[in-house]
Protein backbone atom coordinates (compact mmCIF):
# COMPACT_ATOMS: atom_id res chain seq x y z
CA UNK A 1 0.00 0.00 0.00
CA UNK A 2 2.51 2.31 1.06
CA UNK A 3 4.34 1.95 -2.44
CA UNK A 4 1.51 3.47 -3.95
CA UNK A 5 1.63 6.57 -2.33
CA UNK A 6 5.68 6.81 -2.87
CA UNK A 7 5.30 5.78 -6.75
CA UNK A 8 2.98 8.27 -6.91
CA UNK A 9 4.61 10.95 -5.41
CA UNK A 10 7.78 10.56 -7.40
CA UNK A 11 5.19 10.43 -10.56
CA UNK A 12 3.95 13.70 -9.41
CA UNK A 13 7.15 15.47 -9.05
CA UNK A 14 8.74 14.44 -12.42
CA UNK A 15 5.41 15.81 -14.03
CA UNK A 16 5.24 19.05 -11.97
CA UNK A 17 9.02 19.56 -13.31
CA UNK A 18 8.17 18.67 -16.92
CA UNK A 19 5.05 20.88 -16.78
CA UNK A 20 7.61 23.80 -15.64
CA UNK A 21 9.32 23.45 -18.35
CA UNK A 22 6.44 23.69 -20.77
CA UNK A 23 5.38 26.72 -18.93
CA UNK A 24 8.08 28.33 -17.78
CA UNK A 25 6.73 31.57 -19.59
CA UNK A 26 3.31 31.91 -17.52
CA UNK A 27 5.33 31.23 -14.08
CA UNK A 28 5.44 34.96 -12.94
CA UNK A 29 3.58 37.97 -11.95
CA UNK A 30 0.45 37.05 -9.34
CA UNK A 31 0.18 33.87 -7.57
CA UNK A 32 -3.23 33.92 -8.28
CA UNK A 33 -4.07 32.47 -12.26
CA UNK A 34 -4.77 28.75 -13.15
CA UNK A 35 -1.97 27.68 -14.28
CA UNK A 36 0.28 28.20 -11.06
CA UNK A 37 -2.96 27.28 -8.82
CA UNK A 38 -3.00 23.74 -10.31
CA UNK A 39 1.18 23.46 -10.59
CA UNK A 40 1.21 24.55 -7.24
CA UNK A 41 -1.32 21.94 -5.80
CA UNK A 42 0.63 18.95 -8.15
CA UNK A 43 3.26 20.03 -5.99
CA UNK A 44 1.67 20.23 -2.61
CA UNK A 45 -0.96 17.29 -2.86
CA UNK A 46 0.56 15.18 -5.88
CA UNK A 47 3.89 15.12 -4.54
CA UNK A 48 4.10 16.18 -0.69
CA UNK A 49 1.21 15.08 0.91
CA UNK A 50 0.99 11.96 -0.99
CA UNK A 51 4.66 11.40 0.17
CA UNK A 52 3.42 12.60 3.91
CA UNK A 53 0.81 10.09 3.83
CA UNK A 54 2.57 7.01 2.70
CA UNK A 55 5.71 7.94 5.03
CA UNK A 56 3.47 7.80 7.99
CA UNK A 57 1.27 5.07 7.35
CA UNK A 58 5.05 3.28 7.62
CA UNK A 59 6.53 5.66 10.48
CA UNK A 60 3.90 6.13 12.82
CA UNK A 61 3.39 2.52 13.92
CA UNK A 62 7.12 2.54 14.36
CA UNK A 63 7.76 5.81 16.25
CA UNK A 64 4.57 4.88 18.51
CA UNK A 65 4.70 1.44 19.18
CA UNK A 66 1.36 0.96 18.02
CA UNK A 67 -0.17 -1.17 15.18
CA UNK A 68 -2.07 1.22 12.24
CA UNK A 69 -5.57 1.16 12.30
CA UNK A 70 -6.38 -0.10 8.85
CA UNK A 71 -3.99 -0.62 6.13
CA UNK A 72 -7.28 -1.54 3.91
CA UNK A 73 -8.82 2.60 4.48
CA UNK A 74 -5.31 3.46 3.58
CA UNK A 75 -6.27 1.56 0.26
CA UNK A 76 -9.20 3.15 -0.28
CA UNK A 77 -7.50 6.68 0.48
CA UNK A 78 -4.87 6.05 -2.22
CA UNK A 79 -7.68 5.58 -4.85
CA UNK A 80 -10.06 8.73 -3.57
CA UNK A 81 -6.89 10.85 -3.36
CA UNK A 82 -5.46 10.67 -6.41
CA UNK A 83 -8.71 10.57 -8.39
CA UNK A 84 -9.44 13.79 -6.42
CA UNK A 85 -6.17 15.80 -7.18
CA UNK A 86 -6.11 14.99 -10.99
CA UNK A 87 -9.44 16.50 -10.67
CA UNK A 88 -8.97 19.34 -8.89
CA UNK A 89 -5.50 19.74 -10.82
CA UNK A 90 -7.43 19.67 -14.31
CA UNK A 91 -10.50 22.10 -12.63
CA UNK A 92 -7.70 24.80 -11.90
CA UNK A 93 -5.79 24.25 -15.50
CA UNK A 94 -8.52 24.81 -17.45
CA UNK A 95 -10.86 27.54 -14.98
CA UNK A 96 -13.25 24.76 -15.02
CA UNK A 97 -14.11 26.40 -11.16
CA UNK A 98 -18.30 25.25 -11.25
CA UNK A 99 -19.33 22.04 -10.29
CA UNK A 100 -15.88 19.79 -11.48
CA UNK A 101 -13.90 21.68 -8.94
CA UNK A 102 -16.41 21.32 -6.18
CA UNK A 103 -16.64 17.93 -6.46
CA UNK A 104 -12.87 17.46 -6.68
CA UNK A 105 -12.04 19.33 -3.83
CA UNK A 106 -14.56 17.61 -1.83
CA UNK A 107 -13.02 13.93 -2.94
CA UNK A 108 -9.66 15.52 -1.92
CA UNK A 109 -11.46 16.38 1.61
CA UNK A 110 -13.05 13.41 1.87
CA UNK A 111 -9.94 11.34 1.43
CA UNK A 112 -8.13 13.49 4.08
CA UNK A 113 -10.72 13.15 6.85
CA UNK A 114 -10.09 9.29 5.88
CA UNK A 115 -6.67 9.58 6.65
CA UNK A 116 -7.21 11.65 9.80
CA UNK A 117 -9.43 9.07 11.06
CA UNK A 118 -7.18 6.37 10.20
CA UNK A 119 -4.18 8.30 11.77
CA UNK A 120 -6.61 9.10 14.95
CA UNK A 121 -7.49 5.71 15.09
CA UNK A 122 -4.32 4.59 15.39
CA UNK A 123 -3.11 6.95 17.65
CA UNK A 124 -5.81 6.17 20.32
CA UNK A 125 -4.09 3.20 21.66
CA UNK A 126 -0.67 4.97 21.77
CA UNK A 127 0.33 3.97 25.73
CA UNK A 128 3.80 6.46 25.75
CA UNK A 129 3.51 9.54 23.67
CA UNK A 130 6.58 11.19 22.72
CA UNK A 131 7.67 14.75 21.53
CA UNK A 132 7.12 12.95 17.79
CA UNK A 133 3.62 12.29 18.44
CA UNK A 134 2.78 15.70 19.66
CA UNK A 135 3.78 17.34 16.05
CA UNK A 136 1.98 14.50 14.02
CA UNK A 137 -1.37 15.21 16.61
CA UNK A 138 -1.00 19.00 15.87
CA UNK A 139 -0.18 18.05 11.93
CA UNK A 140 -3.12 16.23 11.50
CA UNK A 141 -5.28 18.57 13.02
CA UNK A 142 -3.90 21.22 10.46
CA UNK A 143 -4.07 18.96 7.46
CA UNK A 144 -8.05 18.34 8.23
CA UNK A 145 -8.42 22.49 8.28
CA UNK A 146 -6.25 23.70 6.01
CA UNK A 147 -8.35 20.26 3.81
CA UNK A 148 -11.98 22.24 5.02
CA UNK A 149 -10.14 25.88 4.17
CA UNK A 150 -9.78 24.70 0.52
CA UNK A 151 -12.98 22.72 0.05
CA UNK A 152 -14.74 26.48 0.90
CA UNK A 153 -12.29 28.40 -1.33
CA UNK A 154 -12.79 26.30 -4.43
CA UNK A 155 -16.52 26.09 -3.84
CA UNK A 156 -16.10 30.21 -3.06
CA UNK A 157 -14.53 30.35 -7.07
CA UNK A 158 -17.66 28.62 -8.62
CA UNK A 159 -20.63 30.38 -6.56
CA UNK A 160 -18.84 32.77 -4.48
CA UNK A 161 -20.44 33.00 -0.72
CA UNK A 162 -17.49 34.20 1.49
CA UNK A 163 -17.60 38.13 2.14
CA UNK A 164 -14.02 38.85 2.90
CA UNK A 165 -11.42 38.74 -0.02
CA UNK A 166 -10.66 35.28 -1.50
CA UNK A 167 -6.66 36.05 -1.31
CA UNK A 168 -7.29 36.61 2.28
CA UNK A 169 -8.35 33.21 2.84
CA UNK A 170 -5.82 32.01 0.47
CA UNK A 171 -3.28 32.93 2.52
CA UNK A 172 -4.48 31.67 5.51
CA UNK A 173 -5.48 27.96 3.23
CA UNK A 174 -1.79 27.88 2.50
CA UNK A 175 0.01 28.82 5.84
CA UNK A 176 -2.02 26.41 7.58
CA UNK A 177 -0.77 23.63 4.81
CA UNK A 178 2.58 24.78 4.65
CA UNK A 179 3.46 25.38 8.42
CA UNK A 180 0.83 23.55 10.04
CA UNK A 181 0.90 20.38 8.14
CA UNK A 182 4.19 20.19 6.08
CA UNK A 183 6.86 21.30 8.33
CA UNK A 184 4.72 20.30 11.65
CA UNK A 185 5.04 16.76 10.04
CA UNK A 186 9.10 17.36 8.86
CA UNK A 187 9.80 18.98 12.73
CA UNK A 188 8.04 15.65 14.51
CA UNK A 189 9.61 12.91 11.67
CA UNK A 190 12.76 14.36 11.85
CA UNK A 191 13.33 14.88 15.57
CA UNK A 192 13.03 10.89 15.23
CA UNK A 193 14.80 10.43 11.67
CA UNK A 194 18.04 12.91 11.63
CA UNK A 195 19.18 11.44 15.15
CA UNK A 196 18.93 7.88 14.23
CA UNK A 197 20.40 8.38 10.75
CA UNK A 198 23.21 10.42 12.33
CA UNK A 199 23.76 8.47 15.34
CA UNK A 200 23.05 11.37 17.79
CA UNK A 201 22.72 11.12 21.12
CA UNK A 202 23.19 12.55 24.09
CA UNK A 203 21.49 16.57 22.74
CA UNK A 204 18.44 18.52 24.76
CA UNK A 205 15.66 18.65 23.11
CA UNK A 206 14.20 22.04 25.06
CA UNK A 207 14.88 23.84 21.46
CA UNK A 208 12.12 21.47 19.89
CA UNK A 209 9.76 21.43 22.70
CA UNK A 210 9.69 25.66 22.37
CA UNK A 211 9.45 25.14 18.65
CA UNK A 212 6.32 22.83 18.98
CA UNK A 213 4.56 25.86 21.92
CA UNK A 214 5.60 28.46 19.53
CA UNK A 215 4.65 27.56 16.30
CA UNK A 216 1.44 26.42 17.26
CA UNK A 217 1.09 29.48 18.89
CA UNK A 218 2.07 31.74 16.45
CA UNK A 219 0.24 30.08 13.68
CA UNK A 220 -3.03 30.08 15.35
CA UNK A 221 -2.80 33.82 15.92
CA UNK A 222 -1.53 34.73 12.73
CA UNK A 223 -4.75 32.85 11.11
CA UNK A 224 -7.23 34.23 13.57
CA UNK A 225 -5.52 37.73 12.99
CA UNK A 226 -5.99 37.53 9.52
CA UNK A 227 -9.66 36.42 9.42
CA UNK A 228 -10.87 39.26 12.05
CA UNK A 229 -8.39 41.92 10.57
CA UNK A 230 -7.27 43.10 14.16
CA UNK A 231 -4.74 45.44 14.94
CA UNK A 232 -1.29 45.22 12.98
CA UNK A 233 0.91 45.21 15.83
CA UNK A 234 -1.12 41.62 17.07
CA UNK A 235 -0.68 40.00 13.90
CA UNK A 236 3.39 40.97 13.77
CA UNK A 237 3.68 39.54 17.06
CA UNK A 238 2.20 36.05 16.29
CA UNK A 239 3.90 36.35 13.16
CA UNK A 240 7.10 37.07 14.81
CA UNK A 241 6.32 34.06 17.67
CA UNK A 242 5.88 31.50 14.35
CA UNK A 243 9.09 32.69 12.99
CA UNK A 244 10.86 32.55 16.32
CA UNK A 245 9.62 28.91 16.46
CA UNK A 246 10.86 28.04 13.05
CA UNK A 247 14.25 29.61 14.36
CA UNK A 248 14.16 27.27 17.33
CA UNK A 249 13.38 24.10 15.40
CA UNK A 250 16.27 24.77 12.99
CA UNK A 251 18.79 25.02 16.25
CA UNK A 252 17.59 21.98 17.37
CA UNK A 253 18.35 20.57 13.75
CA UNK A 254 21.89 22.12 14.60
CA UNK A 255 22.31 20.12 17.73
CA UNK A 256 21.28 16.94 16.72
CA UNK A 257 23.45 17.74 13.99
CA UNK A 258 26.95 18.62 15.98
CA UNK A 259 25.88 15.11 18.66
CA UNK A 260 26.33 13.26 15.24
CA UNK A 261 28.59 10.44 15.37
CA UNK A 262 28.10 9.86 11.95
CA UNK A 263 30.79 12.49 10.54
CA UNK A 264 30.25 12.00 6.78
CA UNK A 265 26.85 13.55 4.94
CA UNK A 266 25.56 10.54 2.67
CA UNK A 267 23.28 11.46 -0.31
CA UNK A 268 20.21 11.76 1.99
CA UNK A 269 21.74 13.90 4.71
CA UNK A 270 23.54 15.98 2.31
CA UNK A 271 19.87 17.04 0.54
CA UNK A 272 18.36 17.44 4.07
CA UNK A 273 21.01 20.02 5.33
CA UNK A 274 20.46 21.89 2.08
CA UNK A 275 17.26 21.82 2.31
CA UNK A 276 16.80 22.73 5.81
CA UNK A 277 19.19 26.15 4.52
CA UNK A 278 16.16 26.61 2.19
CA UNK A 279 13.82 26.28 5.42
CA UNK A 280 15.96 29.11 6.88
CA UNK A 281 15.69 31.37 3.64
CA UNK A 282 11.69 30.42 3.08
CA UNK A 283 11.40 31.86 6.94
CA UNK A 284 13.84 35.18 6.35
CA UNK A 285 11.51 35.88 3.03
CA UNK A 286 8.22 34.93 4.93
CA UNK A 287 9.10 37.47 7.96
CA UNK A 288 10.24 40.19 4.70
CA UNK A 289 7.00 39.83 3.11
CA UNK A 290 5.32 40.78 6.05
CA UNK A 291 7.53 43.08 7.74
CA UNK A 292 8.89 44.97 4.77
CA UNK A 293 6.48 47.39 2.22
CA UNK A 294 8.35 46.47 -1.05
CA UNK A 295 6.56 49.56 -2.83
CA UNK A 296 6.02 48.14 -6.17
CA UNK A 297 3.61 46.06 -6.59
CA UNK A 298 5.74 43.82 -9.53
CA UNK A 299 8.34 43.26 -7.00
CA UNK A 300 6.13 42.36 -4.31
CA UNK A 301 4.79 39.56 -6.59
CA UNK A 302 8.16 38.56 -7.49
CA UNK A 303 9.24 38.20 -4.10
CA UNK A 304 5.94 36.32 -2.68
CA UNK A 305 6.07 33.54 -5.87
CA UNK A 306 10.07 33.50 -4.66
CA UNK A 307 8.94 32.89 -1.50
CA UNK A 308 6.69 30.06 -2.77
CA UNK A 309 9.40 28.11 -4.73
CA UNK A 310 11.64 28.20 -1.91
CA UNK A 311 9.26 26.70 0.27
CA UNK A 312 7.83 24.58 -2.19
CA UNK A 313 10.66 23.42 -4.45
CA UNK A 314 13.40 24.67 -2.75
CA UNK A 315 12.72 23.08 1.04
CA UNK A 316 9.97 20.41 0.88
CA UNK A 317 11.37 18.95 -2.42
CA UNK A 318 15.06 19.35 -1.40
CA UNK A 319 14.13 17.58 2.26
CA UNK A 320 11.53 14.80 0.06
CA UNK A 321 14.32 13.75 -2.07
CA UNK A 322 17.17 13.47 0.73
CA UNK A 323 14.68 11.39 3.00
CA UNK A 324 13.30 9.38 0.13
CA UNK A 325 17.17 8.29 -0.91
CA UNK A 326 16.77 6.86 2.99
CA UNK A 327 13.75 5.46 3.60
CA UNK A 328 12.84 4.02 0.22
CA UNK A 329 16.07 1.48 0.12
CA UNK A 330 15.40 1.02 4.15
CA UNK A 331 11.79 -0.33 3.50
CA UNK A 332 12.59 -2.50 0.33
CA UNK A 333 15.32 -3.64 1.77
CA UNK A 334 13.16 -4.81 4.83
CA UNK A 335 10.79 -6.60 2.93
CA UNK A 336 13.08 -8.50 0.46
CA UNK A 337 16.44 -8.71 2.62
CA UNK A 338 15.08 -8.57 5.99
CA UNK A 339 15.03 -12.67 6.64
CA UNK A 340 18.18 -13.40 4.67
CA UNK A 341 20.68 -11.21 7.32
CA UNK A 342 23.16 -13.93 9.07
CA UNK A 343 22.14 -16.38 6.28
CA UNK A 344 23.38 -15.06 3.01
CA UNK A 345 25.34 -12.02 2.14
CA UNK A 346 23.06 -9.00 1.94
CA UNK A 347 23.46 -5.70 0.33
CA UNK A 348 23.63 -2.15 2.09
CA UNK A 349 21.26 -0.03 1.48
CA UNK A 350 23.89 2.78 0.02
CA UNK A 351 24.77 -0.27 -2.45
CA UNK A 352 21.34 -0.43 -3.97
CA UNK A 353 20.97 2.68 -5.93
CA UNK A 354 23.34 5.02 -8.46
CA UNK A 355 25.08 7.41 -5.89
CA UNK A 356 26.96 8.72 -8.99
CA UNK A 357 23.66 9.38 -10.61
CA UNK A 358 22.52 10.60 -7.21
CA UNK A 359 25.45 13.21 -7.25
CA UNK A 360 24.92 14.68 -10.55
CA UNK A 361 21.52 14.66 -9.48
CA UNK A 362 21.80 16.91 -6.21
CA UNK A 363 23.96 19.31 -8.18
CA UNK A 364 21.68 19.70 -11.02
CA UNK A 365 18.65 20.15 -8.28
CA UNK A 366 20.06 22.74 -6.98
CA UNK A 367 21.57 24.49 -9.96
CA UNK A 368 18.49 24.32 -11.10
CA UNK A 369 16.55 25.88 -8.25
CA UNK A 370 19.21 28.74 -7.77
CA UNK A 371 18.19 29.50 -11.25
CA UNK A 372 14.81 29.65 -10.95
CA UNK A 373 15.43 31.92 -7.87
CA UNK A 374 17.30 34.63 -9.66
CA UNK A 375 14.58 34.03 -12.96
CA UNK A 376 11.62 34.79 -10.60
CA UNK A 377 13.29 37.32 -8.89
CA UNK A 378 14.26 39.19 -11.92
CA UNK A 379 11.69 37.43 -14.51
CA UNK A 380 14.16 36.25 -16.41
CA UNK A 381 12.33 33.79 -18.89
CA UNK A 382 15.32 32.11 -20.40
CA UNK A 383 17.44 31.76 -16.90
CA UNK A 384 13.79 30.13 -15.88
CA UNK A 385 13.68 27.95 -18.85
CA UNK A 386 16.72 26.52 -17.79
CA UNK A 387 16.06 26.24 -14.31
CA UNK A 388 13.31 23.79 -15.15
CA UNK A 389 15.06 22.03 -17.48
CA UNK A 390 17.83 21.12 -14.54
CA UNK A 391 15.20 20.53 -12.08
CA UNK A 392 13.26 18.05 -14.61
CA UNK A 393 16.57 16.49 -15.24
CA UNK A 394 17.21 16.35 -11.84
CA UNK A 395 13.42 14.74 -11.30
CA UNK A 396 14.21 12.28 -14.25
CA UNK A 397 17.52 11.08 -12.10
CA UNK A 398 15.78 10.58 -9.18
CA UNK A 399 12.65 8.82 -10.54
CA UNK A 400 15.56 6.39 -11.93
CA UNK A 401 17.10 5.81 -8.94
CA UNK A 402 14.01 5.30 -6.54
CA UNK A 403 12.77 2.63 -9.53
CA UNK A 404 16.38 0.94 -9.48
CA UNK A 405 15.88 0.04 -5.86
CA UNK A 406 11.96 -1.01 -6.18
CA UNK A 407 12.97 -3.11 -8.94
CA UNK A 408 14.92 -4.69 -5.92
CA UNK A 409 12.05 -5.75 -4.92
CA UNK A 410 10.44 -7.71 -7.94
CA UNK A 411 13.58 -9.26 -8.91
CA UNK A 412 14.32 -11.14 -5.63
CA UNK A 413 10.43 -11.33 -4.53
CA UNK A 414 8.50 -10.09 -1.28
CA UNK A 415 9.05 -11.95 2.07
CA UNK A 416 6.29 -9.63 3.19
CA UNK A 417 3.18 -9.14 2.45
CA UNK A 418 2.13 -6.29 5.22
CA UNK A 419 3.06 -3.21 3.35
CA UNK B 1 29.19 -26.56 21.78
CA UNK B 2 29.95 -23.32 20.50
CA UNK B 3 31.74 -20.80 23.09
CA UNK B 4 31.04 -17.27 24.12
CA UNK B 5 33.77 -16.03 21.45
CA UNK B 6 32.74 -18.46 18.63
CA UNK B 7 29.35 -16.84 19.19
CA UNK B 8 30.38 -13.53 19.09
CA UNK B 9 32.98 -14.17 16.11
CA UNK B 10 29.35 -15.29 14.61
CA UNK B 11 27.37 -12.14 15.11
CA UNK B 12 30.03 -10.22 13.12
CA UNK B 13 28.59 -11.21 9.84
CA UNK B 14 24.97 -9.52 10.77
CA UNK B 15 25.42 -5.67 10.49
CA UNK B 16 23.56 -2.37 10.44
CA UNK B 17 22.29 -1.86 6.58
CA UNK B 18 22.34 1.40 7.04
CA UNK B 19 26.12 1.89 8.83
CA UNK B 20 27.45 -1.16 7.47
CA UNK B 21 29.35 -2.11 10.95
CA UNK B 22 28.29 -5.38 12.19
CA UNK B 23 26.87 -5.71 15.58
CA UNK B 24 29.53 -6.42 18.46
CA UNK B 25 31.64 -3.36 16.78
CA UNK B 26 28.51 -1.28 17.36
CA UNK B 27 28.37 -2.65 20.86
CA UNK B 28 24.85 -3.40 20.34
CA UNK B 29 25.68 -7.02 22.09
CA UNK B 30 25.56 -6.62 25.95
CA UNK B 31 26.32 -10.29 27.07
CA UNK B 32 26.02 -14.23 25.65
CA UNK B 33 25.38 -16.22 28.49
CA UNK B 34 25.78 -20.11 28.04
CA UNK B 35 24.05 -22.91 29.91
CA UNK B 36 23.65 -26.90 29.09
CA UNK B 37 20.17 -26.21 27.34
CA UNK B 38 20.02 -22.61 26.14
CA UNK B 39 21.98 -19.58 24.74
CA UNK B 40 20.69 -16.00 25.66
CA UNK B 41 21.79 -13.25 24.32
CA UNK B 42 21.01 -9.82 25.31
CA UNK B 43 21.40 -6.66 23.08
CA UNK B 44 20.33 -3.45 22.28
CA UNK B 45 19.83 -1.29 19.05
CA UNK B 46 21.13 2.36 18.63
CA UNK B 47 17.42 4.05 19.40
CA UNK B 48 14.25 2.61 20.55
CA UNK B 49 11.51 2.49 17.72
CA UNK B 50 13.91 1.74 15.67
CA UNK B 51 12.44 -0.10 12.61
CA UNK B 52 15.10 -3.01 11.92
CA UNK B 53 14.73 -4.60 15.43
CA UNK B 54 12.64 -7.48 13.93
CA UNK B 55 15.05 -8.17 11.63
CA UNK B 56 17.95 -7.68 13.92
CA UNK B 57 16.58 -10.05 16.72
CA UNK B 58 15.70 -12.76 14.20
CA UNK B 59 18.93 -12.46 12.33
CA UNK B 60 21.36 -12.76 15.70
CA UNK B 61 18.83 -16.01 17.08
CA UNK B 62 18.91 -17.51 13.53
CA UNK B 63 23.22 -17.16 13.70
CA UNK B 64 23.27 -17.87 17.02
CA UNK B 65 21.56 -21.32 16.47
CA UNK B 66 23.79 -22.01 13.55
CA UNK B 67 26.51 -22.06 16.33
CA UNK B 68 24.99 -24.45 18.15
CA UNK B 69 22.27 -26.66 16.81
CA UNK B 70 21.55 -28.57 20.52
CA UNK B 71 20.69 -25.51 22.87
CA UNK B 72 17.51 -23.30 22.69
CA UNK B 73 18.67 -19.70 21.39
CA UNK B 74 16.59 -16.77 23.59
CA UNK B 75 17.01 -12.81 22.46
CA UNK B 76 16.55 -10.40 24.73
CA UNK B 77 16.17 -7.00 23.37
CA UNK B 78 17.12 -4.39 26.31
CA UNK B 79 16.93 -0.55 26.66
CA UNK B 80 18.06 -0.27 29.76
CA UNK B 81 20.60 0.61 29.79
CA UNK B 82 20.74 2.58 26.83
CA UNK B 83 23.40 1.92 24.33
CA UNK B 84 26.32 4.62 24.17
CA UNK B 85 28.68 5.60 21.39
CA UNK B 86 31.13 4.94 24.11
CA UNK B 87 30.25 1.20 23.32
CA UNK B 88 31.71 0.76 20.28
CA UNK B 89 34.93 -1.55 19.86
CA UNK B 90 37.70 0.80 18.45
CA UNK B 91 37.40 -1.21 15.21
CA UNK B 92 33.62 0.11 15.43
CA UNK B 93 34.74 3.58 15.89
CA UNK B 94 36.78 3.56 13.09
CA UNK B 95 34.57 2.52 10.66
CA UNK B 96 32.22 4.96 11.61
CA UNK B 97 34.34 7.61 11.32
CA UNK B 98 34.89 6.46 7.59
CA UNK B 99 30.87 6.45 6.91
Amino acid sequence: MVSKYFAASVASFVVLCGLLVLNYADIQGHHFQPKLLALTHVATLGWVTMIIFGAMFQLVPVVLEVKLFSARLGEVQFWLFLAGVVGLVYGFWTFNVGLHLAVSASVVTLSMFLFVTNMLLTMGTVSKWNLTGHFLLAALFYLAVTSVAGLLLSINLGFPFISQIHLDYLKIHAHLGFVGWVVMVIMGVGLKLFPMFGLSHGFSTVPARIAFVAVNVGLMGTTVEWLLTGPPWLLHLYIAILVGGILCFVVQLLLIFKHRLRRVLDLGMRHSAVAFGYLFVSTGLGAFIAFVNVGSKDSADAVVLLYGFVILIGFFSTLIVGQMYKIVPFLVWFHTFSDKVGKEPVPMLKDMFSEKIGNAQFLLLNFGLLCVFAGVLGSWNLLLLAGFAFLFTASLLFAFNIVTVLRLRFRYGNKRTDS
Amino acid sequence: MATKEQILDGLKLVADPELGINLVDLGLIYDVSIDEQSIVVSMTLTTQGCPLHESMIEAVRHVVQMADLTKIVYVDLVWDPAWTPERMTVEGKRMLAER
